[in-house]
């Protein structure tokens, strides 16, 4: 076994190899960036190297860095984790060439796999499924309109080097054949400086559930069950969860044979993944790809198995035996995991990068895991990708899962950037997740708006009222402290008090009980028992006997409540308070349509129009990157421009006017 | 004795009813509350005690003499915000505009008197169309009477104005010396000339709201200290002001309950200072981490942002906060800063309430229009505030404190009782560049030596030691414990006792 490795990457997945380095008694080495150097998995390693400036193009993604650093401090393996070098076949190969151990499969067939167009020749000849389509690289878009038709809309347009929705287009029709493709190729070249691309039939309600593999360098190779990822958005994996509500026994067992068989096809030895497309009607899969890889989403097999996937890459990597056959993996109870990114599912999901002001993780019990590599005082990084953690739980049953998800999200505290959590609540509670009736278009086909507050019902709003009642009735009790007051005509607090919640009006009564406040309205009573303190961000106490958990924020007068997903703005005050309040007038919101905003801080890197230029709806006004992305603002409706409020260069903030029109 | 007792519940009748129910309706179409309403909500519940309900006035021309209504547009009296005296006016629109009569002025003169022999804070509603012109000279004096008291009564007992409504003309200047203003979005504006004659004598065409609104007046002007959306979201907040605020001169600032630890860490504040110098962060995150329950209660937000001035609360005590803000013209101080901090010292001063001050000031801001605009006057009213200041003052500077802005933010020297720096500090006269340029002026064309000579200056200067080593500054703490350091300073300070030599009055650089 080795004595040290080093670790070739950052973030969560830095930090998680280290633990189970550390489990096992292998000292590890960290590299990091410039702008990486307080980061979490630099504080954890043993020891650290840096390797750079921030971009990884010039640090993370540098071979010959990582080669010096291994030398540097005698690691003799690295686990590249997933991302950055992880599926480059050279990188492999010249760690092969340098004696250092590569803990992940071998050049070879990361290679053969790494290139979509030859792995899935290579399906094909193993006998794996796959999906009708054009397998040699196109060269122009007219030809790659001839033969999107061919196949028949619709059609998926992908870069041949691609991976985790970067480079892949969705064609129904010729415009949009031609335009994807140029788009995806410009794309590619950029991405993954490979700009071949291919086309294939898009299989309709279609789910994507994957098969883990280990493979070692002995000849086996195990599947580890599914993993299902289909909810996804814009092809980005949002929640993932293993099993699948959908396979049965036999399909499984078809699917993970036919991983396996394609595994062995490449003489697999290590970790890796083989994506199926499931056709959401009759269970029909084929094959999309194989991830050389970790993935992202490895965690709930790790739960489900009982297996520590990193270290068994790492055992396999030392030339170890898998310790386990096909028939010892079972199925033990249900894991599902929700990425919490960095970025507002409120303003059309775009990225939020900053300082975290406030972190605060779920604490990792009652079936609950948190992989991070972030802490409170920590940076979101405009150099890297947008997660902030992996939020994962396991349950006995699927249902359990999701119970226990949504608590775990109830405590999930993130100031600083925003955070999709509203976002994985409000699917954590739609009808269809829950019944497990979906497909890849979940997402898109439920919010085909984007996400809004009103996406996120609450099962029972009762308890935001009992809730802001009892924290509003709190603070009173302080107020009652107040040194200075007249002797005896102190303050007295009250007892009922009308509670404002969106356009409603809930009268209540609030009494002091024994360690918390019981809040009557209607015919109920709300038992609320907590030890809150003032400033706190987190409601934990109990409802009523049952476990509550509720964060909440003082805004002016209101206090700001998150709860299953649900942000609501609570007022509380007298009855008399409350009438003269409806005697106020509701303001309508500043007119802010004749600008063009930045919908997120980040770099104006293009303003496509010009002075007095007419622009039609749809037409490209500008372009932002942020987070690694671009991000094009495209005219609501047709227009002229006015004046240009912002130059190429600059750093834009939220709401910041770029143009003013007409 | 019936008789009677019937005619003084008509009287209250009619006071109540103030202009009656189409002016009251009127009111409320205006998204406006009346003034007893307004008092309503502003106190406890039933204390309020009313005086001179049935007071009228006494003016007889322009066909005055038959209109009277008890009170005459202000409702005057007392009561309790969270059990702690108040004296309160609020001036009621809906009898004659709200115009000030001779009576009403009276009215409010009589209850600041009386503030003031008892020790008691005064708020004033203010929702007046101005003085009483058929009264002429007689409701001017009334202001000037008002006036006088406002001016007796600073620095004696904190006086709060929440523009309600119009505040045009002289009627601004009551206001205008009170320690606090307040407005409400939409529905108040304070001028001294109305867009009327703005148009007339300048030709400038501008709304009431863009003159005198209050967006105005908190951005721009920096005559009103915050503006609220609503009358009810207004008061309600006023309740939350006032506890910050002691009674009185004489009195200790209030104590309230806490069950935030005194000796609470918080180790996100090691990483708030980025390492790049340039790089700005945001100085609020330190006073929401700092102080109590994560509650500051900011002061003119919206004005000379480089600046964050407002109350929070320490081991339950209330403290003045002043910290530059790097988020904003990199937190440099320039003439509105100065003039919005130096303000807020000296109320902090006059009613003993301990100031707090953050440090990250890379000086005054430098340019023609500062210095005409008259920085050099306008930063020494900074700097007089703090000089002047008696009560306990701790400073810790965050990172930089460079040249004179050092020694005017309650610098050592200044008589700051407790002086701190976080590693990062870095006091000095200038920055490494700026420094170098001047010491090495020979080498400036050769950028090696350049270099060379910042690193020597920055070594030697970008830490807290050489302040340190002269005893300007007391320790060197990390960022974590700063909440800590300062609760066991001002608990140490709490018996803080020094006098300033007996005179009529400082002269400060006005």
């Amino acid at each position: 076994m080795f004595t040290k490795i080093l670790i070739a990457n950052r973030g969560e997945i830095a930090c998680r190899v280290i633990k189970t380095a550390r489990k096992m008694g292998i000292a590890t080495v960290a590299v990091y960036s410039e702008a990486d150097k307080d980061a979490m998995h630099v504080a954890m390693a043993d020891e650290s190297v840096c390797i750079g400036p921030p971009p990884s193009k010039e640090s993370y993604l540098v071979m010959d860095k990582i080669i010096a650093a291994c030398k540097q401090t005698g690691a003799q393996a690295v686990h590249p984790g997933y991302g950055f070098l992880s599926e480059n076949a050279e990188f492999s190969r010249r760690l092969e060439e340098e004696g250092i151990v590569f803990i992940g499969p071998k050049h070879y067939s990361v290679a053969k796999m790494g290139d979509k167009i030859e792995s899935k020749k290579l399906a094909i000849a193993a006998q794996v499924n796959t999906i009708p389509g054009y397998n040699d690289a196109i060269d122009t878009p007219e030809q790659a309109v001839e033969i999107a038709k061919g196949i028949g809309y619709p059609v998926m347009i992908k870069a041949s080097a691609g991976g985790g929705g970067k480079g892949l287009r969705v064609a129904f029709n010729d415009q949009e054949a031609h335009e994807g493709f140029a788009s995806c190729k410009t794309e590619a070249k950029n991405a993954f400086g490979d700009d071949r691309v291919f086309i294939e039939k898009f299989v309709e309600e279609p789910r994507h559930i994957e098969i883990q593999l280990l493979g070692d360098a002995h000849g086996n190779c195990v599947y580890l069950h599914e993993r299902e990822c289909s909810i996804q958005r814009r092809h980005q994996k949002v929640i993932e969860e293993a099993p699948s509500p959908f396979l049965d026994a036999a399909t499984r067992k078809a699917m993970g044979e036919q991983a396996v068989a394609l595994a062995k096809a490449v003489n697999y030895q290590s970790a890796g993944t083989v994506e199926f497309v499931v056709g959401g009607k009759d269970k029909s899969f084929y094959f999309l790809e194989m991830n050389t890889r970790l993935q992202v989403e490895h965690p709930v097999t790790e739960l489900i198995t009982g297996l520590d996937l990193v270290e068994q890459m790492i055992r396999v990597a030392a030339g170890e035996k898998l310790a386990f056959t096909q028939a010892d993996l079972k199925i033990n109870g249900w894991a599902m995991e929700c990425r919490i990114n960095a970025e507002d599912p409120f303003r059309g999901f775009l990225p939020s990068t900053g300082r975290l002001v406030k972190y605060i993780p779920p604490p990792e019990i009652n079936g609950v895991r948190v992989d991070t590599g972030v802490y409170e005082g920590g940076e979101i990084s405009m150099f890297y990708d947008s997660m902030i953690a992996k939020l994962i739980v396991h349950g006995t049953s699927r249902d359990q899962a999701i119970a226990r998800m949504r608590d775990a999200l109830n405590e999930f505290v993130i100031r600083g950037v925003a955070s999709n959590i509203s976002f994985q609540a409000a699917l954590m509670q739609h009808p269809r997740f829950v019944s497990g009736d979906f497909n890849t278009g979940l997402i898109a086909e439920q919010y085909p708006k984007g996400f809004n507050a009103a996406d996120v019902p609450h099962d029972e709003p009762a308890m935001l009222v009992a809730v802001g009642a009892a924290i509003h009735r709190q603070y009173l009790a302080r107020n009652a402290t107040i040194t200075g007051q007249m002797p005896g005509h102190e303050f007295k607090p009250g007892s009922e008090f009308d509670v404002l919640m969106g356009n409603e009006r809930h009268p209540v009564i609030v009494e002091q009980a024994d360690g918390g406040w019981d809040v009557r309205f209607g015919n109920t009573q709300y038992a609320l028992r907590s030890n809150w303190q003032f400033g706190q961000n987190l409601y934990q106490g109990t409802l009523n006997g049952q476990p509550i958990c509720m964060q909440v924020e003082r805004r002016g007068s209101a206090y700001r409540l998150f709860h299953w997903g649900m942000q609501a703005d609570v007022q509380v005050m007298s009855e008399r308070a409350a009438q003269l309040l409806a005697l106020m007038p509701i303001k309508a919101a500043p007119d802010m349509s004749k600008f063009l905003l930045s919908p997120m801080p980040g770099l104006l890197t293009q303003i496509a129009v010009t002075v007095g230029q007419e622009v039609k709806a749809g037409e490209i006004l500008a372009k932002i990157e942020a987070m690694k992305m671009e991000n094009v603002l495209k005219a609501e409706r047709d227009c002229v421009v006015e004046s240009l409020l912002a130059k190429p260069g600059e750093s834009l903030a939220v709401d910041q006017a770029i143009i003013a029109f007409k | 004795m019936h008789e009677i007792i019937d005619q003084l519940d008509e009287k209250r009748r009619r006071a109540a009813l103030g202009g009656g129910q189409k002016r009251i309706d009127n009111q409320h179409a205006k998204g406006k509350l009346t003034a007893r309403e307004r008092i309503e909500l502003l106190l406890d519940d039933g204390t309020f005690e009313e005086w001179d309900m049935f007071k009228e006035h006494r003016c007889v021309d322009f066909g005055m003499g038959e209109s009277h209504i008890p009170g005459d547009g202000v409702v005057t009296g007392y009561g309790t915000i969270n059990g702690r005296m108040v004296f309160v006016f609020s001036q009621d629109f809906t009898v004659f505009g709200g115009a000030l009569s001779e009576a009403h002025a009276e009215k409010i003169c009589k209850i600041m008197d009386k503030a003031i022999q008892v020790g008691c804070p005064v708020i004033g509603l203010n929702d007046s169309g101005g003085a009483r012109i058929q009264e002429g000279v007689a409701a001017l004096g009334g202001y000037a009477d008002v006036f006088q008291r406002n001016v007796m009564a600073s620095g004696v007992v904190p006086q709060i104005s929440m523009i309600m409504g119009p505040c045009a003309g002289g009627a601004v200047y009551s206001p205008a010396m009170t320690d606090f203003i307040f407005m409400v979005k939409d529905s108040s504006y304070m001028f001294v000339t109305g867009p009327e004659v703005v148009k007339t004598v300048t030709h400038e065409e501008v709304t009431a709201e863009e003159l005198g609104g209050a967006v105005t007046h908190t951005s721009k002007s920096g005559v009103a200290d915050l503006a609220f959306e609503n009358d009810v979201e207004a008061l309600v907040m006023l309740r939350r002001f006032f506890n910050y605020l002691p009674l009185n001169n004489k009195e200790k600032p209030p104590v309230r309950m806490t069950d935030d630890p005194a000796d609470r860490l918080d180790h996100s504040l090691d990483t708030l200072v980025p390492d790049n110098a340039n790089k700005p962060y945001d100085i609020k995150e330190l006073i929401l981490k700092v102080v109590d329950d994560t509650d500051f209660f900011e002061i003119q937000p919206d004005h000379a942002k480089n600046i964050v001035v407002g109350f929070a609360r320490m081991e339950g005590q209330t403290v003045g906060i002043v910290a530059n803000q790097p988020m904003v013209l990199a937190g440099c101080l320039d003439i509105k800063s100065s003039i919005k901090a130096g303000r807020f010292v000296r109320f902090c001063d006059a009613f003993n309430i301990p100031i707090v001050t953050f440090v990250d000031v890379p000086g005054f801001m430098p340019g023609t229009a500062q210095e005409y605009g008259g920085i050099i006057k306008h930063g020494a009213k900074l700097l007089y505030a703090y000089a002047e200041c008696t009560v306990p003052k701790i400073t810790v500077i965050t990172r930089k404190a460079y040249g004179g802005a050092y020694d005017v933010m309650a610098s050592k020297h200044l008589r700051g009782d407790v002086n701190f720096a976080w590693p990062s500090a870095e006091i000095a006269v200038m920055g490494p560049k700026g420094a170098v340029e001047i010491i090495f002026r020979e080498e400036k064309n050769d950028p090696v030596k350049v270099k060379e000579r910042e690193a020597e200056y920055k070594a030697k200067f970008a830490n807290p030691f050489v302040a340190g080593a002269r005893g300007f500054i007391d320790d060197v703490i990390m960022p974590h414990e700063t909440r800590k350091r300062i609760c066991r300073s001002l608990a140490m300070l709490r018996g803080k006792k020094i006098e300033n030599p007996w005179r009529k009055h400082g002269n400060i650089p006005l």
